[in-house]
């Protein structure tokens, strides 16, 4: 429902006054910059640049901090593409079709349709935002943990679909994951193979762990190379090619709407949000898509499942910031924050009666999204540049960059240390045919899966019955078994179709 | 040079796996043997050790389990994983400006950059500028031999 009176106010609001926009565009620039920068994230640059906010009305902090949220959520894509190191956990399925893209000397393209689907996944978002605000925060509202596990489970079915060559290979590797990301402490008190080391009760770091089963394991691979790309000619950063990839973008209208769709609702459930979308536009894709063993190899449509979905999330986080005054992730939850420092509180009321502020963030997003289109494209020539740099410069960089990014992460060695441990393991891994990204999603999900399964037994007492008396955790439960058997099934009903027409003719 | 006729990384790659599957979960039964504690980890756990006997059965049936995987420069790959890990564990102790600085340049020598202006000149430049970057954003002190720590 769209009360057009506080539209009208928060229009006036935003085109009054040149003064909220002039912070929009150093954020775009901040968020670009620590998405971009492989251990920087997103949340911390909000954080380093909340106490600035002390100085600006709501509604400017707002801004300024949406600003940095947009600018990072397509700016983490960027080293995923060009380095295989995703800067986010939102952007890891970017690196699957990405990088190789970029080997094959696609890297203009590929950063295009990146910055394309990123903007266009922005927009999208904040206008089901807009228009379903009250709706999803109701939905949000109905979801426990049994719906919660629900969808990380369907976010684990991953596993078997990024298998790769080897299936079984594929599906160890992903429950290993699963097991390394519940080391430490768990919901009860309980330590698990912490090894008697303080450093590991919080488990194990997974931006860190995804640095080096990623990035490190795949530079030790290509030491050898002269440079990521051997082709000269192929090197080229030109705009033109990065504008044909916003095009290509556009070819699949299905998918952008798809991880669009995935990302607002999934991005709107607190501790799941762009983590688990990206990877579920991702699967889905890759699922329904005529030719799926290309995906991994360089697949368009690969970066524009991911990066749709991952930048609708922001809307979907926003939704459960606004309507109830839940962060669903780092980077919400320095908004909450911002919130609180301007003596705000999320929640219906807040809706109620600031619908106009609400409108404003909403609507000062869409114009976002024009100063990230442009923003963009005056930055991508730069940093499409590393394709230039000589093997031999590039990788004691981005080894460099990842040891003190993941130092950054953890605020101690423990960082440093897991990069070198999984980047070893990353290496094997691969040298042996058993998935990384399986492994890596397994890390990803597995405390999350944990903590929500057993929320899910305490509440109903080990009675498995209870699942029936929760229509949403049915409703999920069937869209995974559709998206698992829905093409057999469709296979299927053609197929006693055809022998049904066969045998009346 | 002969060639290796067989590779026992496959098999040993398994067995790492599975062991590192024993252990943690005997770790977790020995923290406590509740539902509660072994919801996910047991169930996970299980399904690991029969997908990798259905793996070593498999493997070994197809003639896979001791084949020779020979599309990388071990040789060289080994130097460069001892290098970074080198730089990684003597970090606390020489600090993030001399660490990288030394690695850098070591790395480009490893690599035959015999350019020695570029290769003091490029390890020096970055490894203080990457270092001093991360000193003045990160809110914690990092470790350092020249540069400040705060």
């Amino acid at each position: 429902m769209i009360d057009v009176a506080a539209s009208a106010s928060a229009l006036s609001m935003l085109v009054s006054s040149l003064t909220p926009w002039l912070i929009v565009i150093p954020g775009i620039i901040i968020g670009l910059i620590f998405g971009a920068t492989p251990g920087l994230q997103i949340s911390m640059a909000m954080a380093i640049f909340l106490p600035m906010t002390l100085y600006m009305d709501f509604l400017q902090a707002m801004l300024f901090l949406t600003a940095i949220f947009t600018g990072g959520s397509f700016g983490s894509g960027i080293p995923a593409i060009l380095m295989n190191i995703p800067g986010t956990s939102s952007a890891i399925a970017t690196a699957f079709d990405g990088y190789p893209m970029a080997k094959q000397g696609k890297h203009n393209e590929a950063l295009g349709i990146a910055l394309a689907s990123s903007v266009f996944g922005v927009l999208v978002g904040y206008l089901i935002l807009f228009m379903m605000i009250q709706p999803i925060s109701l939905m949000v509202l109905k979801l426990g943990p049994s719906e919660m596990f629900m969808v990380i489970l369907w976010g684990m079915t991953l596993i078997a679909s990024l298998r790769g060559e080897y299936v079984l290979k594929g599906l160890i590797a992903g429950l290993v994951g699963l097991l390394i990301g519940t080391i430490g402490f768990n919901e009860i008190g309980m330590a698990r193979g912490t090894l008697g080391s303080f450093y590991l009760f919080d488990g194990i770091p997974v931006i860190p762990a995804m640095m080096g089963m990623f990035a490190a394991s795949e530079l030790f691979r290509i030491a050898n190379k002269q440079f990521i790309v051997e082709n000269k000619a192929s090197r080229k950063v030109e705009l033109r090619k990065i504008a044909q990839g916003c095009k290509m973008a556009f070819q699949s209208p299905l998918v952008m709407l798809r991880g669009c769709l995935v990302g607002v609702f999934v991005g709107a459930v607190p501790g799941v949000g762009s983590s688990v979308s990206n990877l579920l536009s991702y699967v889905e894709t890759k699922r329904r898509d005529p030719d799926p063993d290309s995906f991994g190899k360089g697949n368009p449509k690969g970066i524009v499942a991911s990066e749709s979905a991952n930048s609708t999330s922001e809307a979907g986080s926003m939704a459960t910031l606004l309507a109830l005054g839940i962060p669903g992730g780092g980077a919400t939850a320095v908004m909450l924050a911002a919130f609180a420092m301007h003596n705000i509180t999320g929640g219906p009321q807040f809706i109620r009666e600031q619908t106009d502020i609400v409108y404003a963030i909403i609507f000062a997003n869409f114009a976002q999204v024009f100063f990230l289109m442009i923003l963009g494209l005056l930055f991508i020539p730069l940093l499409a540049n590393i394709i230039k740099v000589p093997m031999r410069y590039l990788i004691p960089t981005v080894l460099v960059l990842a040891v003190m990014g993941s130092f950054g992460l953890t605020g101690n060695f423990v960082g440093p240390f897991t990069v070198l441990a999984f980047a070893v393991i990353g290496w094997l891994m691969r040298r042996y045919g058993y998935s990384v990204p399986a492994a890596v999603i397994g890390i990803l999900l597995g405390a999350m899966a944990e903590k929500t399964l057993l929320h899910t037994y305490q509440i109903s007492g080990g009675d498995i019955s209870y699942l029936l008396e929760r229509p949403a955790t049915l409703a999920i439960i069937g869209l995974l078994l559709l998206s698992l058997f829905g093409r057999h099934l469709l296979a299927l009903m053609r197929f006693s179709m055809h022998k049904m027409s066969s045998a009346k003719n | 040079m002969n060639k290796p006729r067989y590779d026992v990384g496959h098999l040993c790659m398994l067995i790492g796996l599975v062991g590192f599957t024993l252990w943690y979960l005997s770790d977790a039964i020995r923290v406590s043997f509740t539902v509660p504690n072994l919801l996910l980890i047991l169930p996970v756990a299980v399904a690991i050790l029969i997908l990798a006997l259905a793996e070593l059965v498999m493997s070994w049936r197809g003639g896979k389990l001791f084949e020779v995987v020979d599309d990388e420069p071990v040789r060289e790959i080994l130097p460069i994983i001892l290098l970074f890990a080198a730089y990684v564990l003597s970090l606390p102790w020489l600090g993030f400006d001399l660490g990288t600085i030394l690695f850098v340049a070591i790395f480009l020598r490893m690599k035959k950059e015999t350019n020695w202006y570029l290769v003091i000149g490029y390890s020096v430049g970055f490894g203080l500028a990457i270092a001093l970057f991360f000193a003045l954003m990160l809110p914690y002190p990092m470790p350092m031999t020249f540069l400040p720590i705060d």
